[in-house]
C-alpha cells in the first residue's frame, strides 16, 4: 500500500503507528446525526483495514452531513495525527474541529465553542493523508470529540476511516470523587506531630 | 431499564376545561402525568423526570430533571387553566432543560401532551423534529382532546420527523368511558419500546383493567410467582377433583338409599386422595389461614348443613362433601392443625359446641382416644360427621 512516509515501508510496519484504536473505549463511543445507530464503531479498525468497507460506515442522515462523534479511550493518550477516509461523490468531510476532555457535547455547543484545534480536510479515499496536531495541546486526551461541520457538496457526510497516530500512556484521567473543603479548618481535627510528640509539625 | 431522562410537557390550556375525559382533561391529563413518572422512576432508579407547562402565560419549567417522584407530584398541584398552548416552544424548552440534565449519559425523551388545536405548520414541526433527531432525543405524544383542521396530521408528520428507529410514538385517544390512563397504560409510551414493560406497569394495567382482583385470586405474578403459582394449581386440581367426584355423585344418585354412609366413603376416599395430593402445596397455607379464621364455626355451619341436606339433596351434600373435604384436607397436612386438634381441651370444647353432639358419647370418646395418639385427624372428623348424621337421623 502507498506510504507518503519518506523511507520504504519493508523497514517498519505503519500499521504500527496508527496503534491508537486499540485504546479506544469502543463501547462508550458515540455518534450524533448518524443514520444507523451504532455504525460509528466500524470506522475504528487497524490501518490495513482502512479502505475495507465491507462492514457498514457512518453516515450521516438524509440531507444533514454534519455529524459529531464522541471518542473516549481506555487511557490518556497522546495524540500526534488523525486521518479521516471518507466516501467519494462530495460525501467527503471538508472540515474538521476536535474539542478535548468535554463530554456531552452536542451541535449546538460543538458549533458555538472554539475548538481546540480545525482543519480544513481533503477528499482522502486512499487514506495516505494525515493531519498533524498541535502536539502540545495533546498531551493527555481522555476523550476526544470530532465535529465535521460540512461536506464536499453531497447530501450527506460518509467516514470509512479515522485512525489516531501517538502514544499511549498509562495513566487515568479520572474525576477526583471525594474531596471534603472546609470553611474554617479546625485544628483539633488535624493532629500535628509537634502535639503528639517530636520532629516537625505538619498537617496531616 | 433504559437510562433516561425525560420531559413531560403538559398542556394546560383552556381547551383542558372539557369534561370528555375523566373528571376534565386537565384531571385526566395530571393521573397520567402521575403514573408515567411513577413507571419511569421505577424501571431504573436513576431516570429523571421533570414537567413544563406549555400554556398560561408561557412556556414555564415546573421542575428539571429529577429523580424524586415527590417533588415532581407535589409541583402538579395548584396548576392553573388558561391560555393558549405554544407546541414549539414547549418542545424546544424540554429539549434544553434535557441538555442541561446532570447525568450525561441519560437518553433524551420528550413526552408531549397535545389536548387542544395546534396552530403551527407542519414545515415548523418538522424542522423541530428533525432537529430533536439530530441531537437524538426521542419523542412520544400523546394526542387527545380537540381534533381539528389537520392536528392529527401535524403530529404525525412531526413524529415522522423525529423517529429513528421507532424509539418515537404517537397514541390518539378518543373520549370515551376509559380513562385517559388506562388507555396509556397498554401503549409504548409505557411499556418502554418492546422490552416487555417494567412490572410496575403491568401489574397497574391488569388492577385498572379488571378492578382490583385484575389478576386470579388478587395475587400479582409479578409480586408473588410462586404463590401465584401454586394458587392456580390447586384451582386445578380443585377443578378435577369436583368432575371426578361429580360422576360418583351420578353413580350415588341411583343408590340414594345407602345415603350417609356411601357418601362418607365417597368422602373418605376423596379425602385421602386430597391429602396425598396436598401436601407440600404452599396454597394450604392460604387456605389454612381462611379456615383458621373461622375453625369452630365453619364445622357448627357445615355440620348443621350437611344433616339437613343429606337426606334431601344429593347435589348439595355432594357440595357440602367437598367443602367439608377441604378443610378436612387441609388441616390434615398441616402440622398446626393437627397440633391444635391434639389439644384435648380445645378439641372438647368445640366439640361441645357442635349441636348434637355429646361429648359423653362413646364413639365420640372413642375418637378423642385415636385424635391422642395423633392419627389422622380427617379421620377423626370423618367419624365426627358419621355419628352425628347417625345421631340426626
Amino acid at each position: 500500500m502507498a506510504c507518503t512516509h519518506d523511507h520504504s515501508c519493508e523497514d517498519h510496519d505503519c500499521s504500527s503507528n496508527w496503534s491508537l484504536y486499540k485504546h479506544i473505549d469502543l463501547a462508550k463511543v458515540t455518534a450524533l446525526n448518524e443514520a444507523n445507530p451504532g455504525s460509528v464503531k466500524s470506522v475504528f479498525k487497524a490501518w490495513e483495514e482502512r479502505l475495507n468497507s465491507s462492514r457498514e460506515r457512518l453516515e450521516s442522515n438524509e440531507g444533514d452531513p454534519e455529524l459529531l462523534v464522541y471518542i473516549p479511550f481506555t487511557s490518556d493518550v497522546k495524540i500526534k495525527s488523525i486521518s479521516v477516509v471518507g466516501g467519494a461523490d462530495g460525501t467527503s468531510p471538508s472540515k474538521l474541529r476536535v474539542f478535548i476532555n468535554r463530554e456531552g457535547i452536542d451541535f449546538s455547543d460543538a458549533q458555538s465553542m472554539q475548538p481546540v484545534q480545525e482543519w480544513e480536510l481533503v477528499e482522502n479515499l486512499q487514506g495516505v493523508l494525515e493531519y498533524q496536531t498541535r502536539y502540545s495541546k495533546f498531551q493527555s486526551v481522555a476523550n476526544i470529540t470530532l465535529h465535521f461541520p460540512e461536506s464536499f457538496g453531497g447530501d450527506t457526510t460518509q467516514i470509512h476511516y479515522i485512525g489516531f497516530k501517538g502514544e499511549a500512556t498509562q495513566l487515568k484521567r479520572d474525576v477526583v470523587a471525594t474531596i471534603v473543603y472546609e470553611i474554617t479548618p479546625n485544628p483539633s481535627d488535624h493532629k500535628t506531630r509537634a502535639e503528639t510528640g517530636g520532629g516537625l509539625s505538619h498537617v496531616e | 431499564m433504559v437510562l433516561e431522562a425525560t420531559m413531560i410537557c403538559i398542556d394546560n390550556s383552556e381547551w383542558m376545561r372539557n369534561g370528555d375525559y375523566g373528571p376534565s382533561r386537565f384531571q385526566a391529563q395530571a393521573d397520567a402525568v402521575n403514573l408515567i413518572c411513577g413507571a419511569k422512576t421505577q424501571s431504573n432508579p436513576e431516570n429523571t423526570v421533570g414537567v413544563l407547562t406549555m400554556a398560561g402565560k408561557g412556556v414555564r419549567v415546573l421542575v428539571t430533571p429529577t429523580s424524586d417522584l415527590g417533588k415532581i407530584l407535589a409541583c402538579m398541584h395548584g396548576l392553573e387553566i388558561g391560555g393558549e398552548m405554544n407546541l414549539a416552544a414547549g418542545i424546544q424548552v424540554a429539549q434544553l432543560a434535557l441538555k442541561h440534565r446532570q447525568n450525561k449519559k441519560q437518553q433524551q425523551r420528550i413526552i408531549v401532551f397535545a389536548g387542544s388545536p395546534v396552530k403551527h405548520e407542519k414545515k415548523t414541526l418538522e424542522m423541530i423534529g428533525k432537529k430533536l433527531k439530530k441531537n437524538s432525543v426521542t419523542l412520544d405524544i400523546v394526542n387527545f382532546g380537540e381534533d381539528d383542521e389537520g392536528k392529527t396530521e401535524k403530529l404525525e408528520a412531526l413524529l415522522a420527523a423525529v423517529n429513528n428507529n421507532d424509539t418515537s410514538h404517537i397514541v390518539h385517544i378518543p373520549a370515551g368511558p376509559n380513562a385517559l390512563s388506562d388507555v396509556l397504560l397498554s401503549t409504548p409510551i409505557f411499556t418502554g419500546d418492546g422490552e416487555g414493560g417494567s412490572g410496575f406497569a403491568a401489574s397497574a394495567a391488569a388492577a385498572a383493567a379488571g378492578g382490583i382482583s385484575g389478576f386470579e385470586f388478587g395475587v400479582d405474578p409479578n409480586l408473588d410467582p410462586e404463590l401465584a403459582l401454586a394458587l392456580r394449581v390447586s384451582m386445578e386440581e380443585e377443578r378435577a377433583r369436583q368432575e371426578a367426584a361429580a360422576k360418583k355423585a351420578a353413580e350415588e344418585s341411583s343408590k340414594q338409599e345407602k345415603g350417609g354412609e356411601e357418601q362418607d366413603a365417597t368422602m373418605t376416599e376423596c379425602a385421602s386422595e386430597g391429602a396425598s395430593e396436598a401436601d407440600n402445596k404452599k396454597n394450604e397455607f392460604l387456605a389454612l389461614a381462611m379456615s383458621m379464621d373461622e375453625p369452630a364455626s365453619s364445622h357448627d355451619l357445615q355440620d348443621t348443613e350437611m344433616s339437613d341436606a343429606a337426606t334431601e339433596d344429593p347435589e348439595l351434600a355432594l357440595a357440602l362433601q367437598l367443602s367439608v373435604q377441604d378443610s378436612a384436607k387441609d388441616s390434615s397436612s398441616q402440622s398446626d392443625m393437627s397440633k391444635l386438634l391434639a389439644d384435648q381441651s380445645f378439641v372438647s370444647s368445640i366439640l361441645a359446641s357442635l349441636p348434637g353432639v355429646d361429648p359423653n358419647d362413646p364413639s365420640v370418646k372413642e375418637v378423642l382416644a385415636s385424635m391422642q395418639s395423633q392419627s389422622e385427624p380427617q379421620q377423626k372428623q370423618d367419624e365426627d360427621k358419621a355419628p352425628k348424621e347417625e345421631d340426626k337421623k
